[in-house]
């Protein structure tokens, strides 16, 4: 029998007594592979005075010695890596690298925050006045909270969690219900890695849970990352209960190919933009913007190369794209798949097609390219959050850069080029936080935020490194005079 | 079968490397005791290496697919009951058919790290070759 994922609560591992459960299923194979209970706000009320407890003590501990807590928790991921990735893959079904990576990526988060001691030191200037000085420290705040998507299971978290702790702050995370065990394997080495009863807690829940940490008092900042309508619920409600809060939120991501682009790179980039984690990034690029004369050979080279996906069990190292989460997200795609083509959008490639010998209840679905997309289409504008990508052919670099204006959203954007001045251009105008120039997949390292614009983030600052330091904390400032 | 991720091929050159350390150390005995007791340790060392490089060389946003590969194209028999000559034969064929993976898979990878650490692996493994023939 699959078993029951516990909360984690105070330094302890406690059965919910939620009424509510659902299974966690492998999507490779469809089987259940756990089950996660709906926790109550009782629950999270819990979590969050076990985290109020904590906090005054947790503050007071050098960041010097906080730091040694991250350098231990290091040393367990680094341990237990490949026992994290196959978790990843096993809840979600991304293929192991991109489990791997996710892994990696986490890690490196709790590596920068090692650094505290001297990401968290303030400023000062002496004579501000005669004979009086001025000081600007950065204090930790208290509780923060962060609702995780099920996408990167492992990582988003860890975007968050090593910084709010290394600054002082004491957490709270609430996993996808949808892939809720990662978070219970790293929940296992944050507790081998000592810390203090009540400075990291883990609830498992849905709506009910996220609802409780928005409205309780006690909760000083929520960190959210999913679809757009849920995190500008989640800014709202946050910001109406005097809350910090920071929503990265959907996206559709184009790529621009310009006609002096390098194609056999661009196209492995772009393949691994729009179909790695089966397009459930939301970095993943869901629209190829072709411009001028590219648009052909590009195409064909789009075909012929994505045809040549193996899709399969994500634990199976040759598999080069795995299924999508759930039945629920397959349905969806499918569903914008027959959008697209009854909008007038012409089918190159078929993902509808696919089937995985062995695995004959997987969520799988594979490559799916759409040509002759236009704009104002439903699968040129909405998120399939699916390897579904739609080519547009325009003919000048300024129409590229309007199609993508003209999205709601301003996650990600990538220009391919050989040209400095294109690429230059692209990156000073383009509305979106995270740019690539010849990268298909921008995603900003550990020490750099993840940044987001428009419809795709609510907020100021972003997950990860410096952000997350100012997030994380308050600016105090002294001003000292001697008499 | 065809090593068309990162994960592939670094999940191949470990298989290569384990490969060459039981063969080495259960074909070390009589005048080869020595030699191939080292050889042993060195694949063991190398495997430490290639999973540290599988643990922090990933690197999302480059993760393309690769082509052009074929695991079979690397296969030797390895036989540590054969008689001297055989397990001499044998591990010259080994060693060069593990250099050749690695400068293949080298040429292939969108890792620079990677790309150094499969060439310094297939310059290990032509000195290798040449002290089994000494």
């Amino acid at each position: 029998m699959a078993e029951t994922l516990k909360n984690y609560i105070g330094g302890k591992w406690t059965a919910s007594d939620a009424k509510r459960a659902l299974d966690v299923r492998n999507p490779a194979t469809g089987e259940a592979i756990a089950r996660v209970p709906l926790s109550t706000a009782g629950e999270v009320r819990s979590a969050v005075a076990a985290a109020k407890a904590a906090f005054p003590a947790w503050r007071e501990t050098p960041p010097l010695v906080r730091a040694r807590y991250m350098f231990r928790l290091k040393a367990l991921l680094e341990e237990h890596f490949e026992d994290l990735a196959r978790t990843v893959t096993a809840e979600h079904g991304k293929i192991i690298d991109e489990a791997r990576g996710e892994v990696r990526r986490a890690i490196e988060n709790v590596e920068v925050a090692a650094g505290v001691p001297s990401l968290m030191m303030g400023y000062n200037a002496e004579d501000i006045a005669v004979g009086i000085d001025e000081d600007c420290v950065f204090q930790p705040i208290g509780v923060f909270a962060c609702v995780a998507p099920f996408n990167f299971p492992a990582m988003v978290p860890f975007w968050f969690l090593p910084y709010a702790v290394a600054c002082g702050d004491t957490y709270v995370v609430k996993p996808s219900e949808v892939c809720p065990m990662s978070q219970s394997r790293l929940f296992e080495l944050l507790d081998a890695a000592d810390l203090p009863p009540g400075v990291v807690n883990l609830v498992n829940g849905d709506k009910e849970a996220v609802d409780a940490l928005l409205a309780d008092p006690d909760v000083a900042g929520v960190s959210f990352v999913g679809s757009t309508p849920v995190g500008r619920y989640i800014y709202a409600t946050a910001a109406a209960h005097g809350k910090r809060a920071q929503c990265q939120a959907g996206a559709k991501n184009a790529l621009v190919v310009m006609p002096d682009a390098v194609i056999d790179r661009t196209v492995a980039a772009i393949l691994t933009s729009a179909y790695g984690t089966a397009g459930q990034r939301c970095l993943a690029g869901s629209l190829v913007v072709a411009v001028g004369d590219v648009y052909e050979p590009l195409k064909a080279e789009l075909v012929r190369a994505a045809s040549r996906i193996k899709v399969g069990d994500g634990l199976d190292e040759s598999t080069q794209m795995g299924p999508v989460v759930s039945k629920k997200s397959l349905d969806r795609i499918l569903s914008y798949i027959e959008k697209g083509l009854a909008e007038g959008a012409r089918l190159l490639l078929d993902g509808r097609k696919v089937k995985v010998e062995g695995y004959p209840n997987g969520y799988f679905v594979g490559p799916t390219l759409f040509d002759c997309v236009r704009p104002e289409m439903t699968i040129a504008r909405e998120e399939i959050f699916g390897p579904v990508l739609g080519i547009v052919r325009v003919d000048t670099f300024d129409e590229a850069v309007a199609t993508i204006e003209a999205l709601p959203y301003g996650n990600a954007a990538s220009l391919f080029t050989s040209s400095g001045k294109w690429a230059r251009e692209f990156r000073y105008c383009v509305p979106c936080g995270n740019v690539g120039i010849n990268v298909g997949i921008a995603a900003p390292i550990a020490s750099f935020p993840f940044a987001g614009m428009k419809d795709s983030f609510f907020g100021d600052l972003h997950g990860q490194g410096r952000d997350a330091i100012q997030f994380f904390t308050d600016r105090k400032v002294v001003i000292t005079r001697w008499f | 079968m065809e090593l068309g991720t990162f994960g592939a091929i670094l999940r191949s050159a470990l298989d290569l490397e384990s490969r060459a350390a039981a063969f080495y150390r259960a074909g070390a005995r009589g005048d080869l005791e020595e030699l191939f007791r080292r050889l042993a340790e060195g694949s063991e060392k190398r495997t430490k290496e290639l999973e540290r490089a599988r643990r922090e060389g990933v690197a999302e946003m480059i993760l393309e697919s690769i082509s052009g590969l074929e695991a079979d194209s690397y296969a030797v028999v390895l036989d540590p009951a054969a008689d001297e000559e055989k397990r001499i034969e044998q591990g010259v064929r080994f060693e060069e058919a593990t250099a050749r993976f690695y400068r293949d898979a080298g040429a292939k990878m969108p890792i620079r790290e990677i790309v150094r650490l499969f060439e310094r692996l297939a310059k290990e493994n032509d000195l290798r070759r040449e002290r089994l023939t000494a």
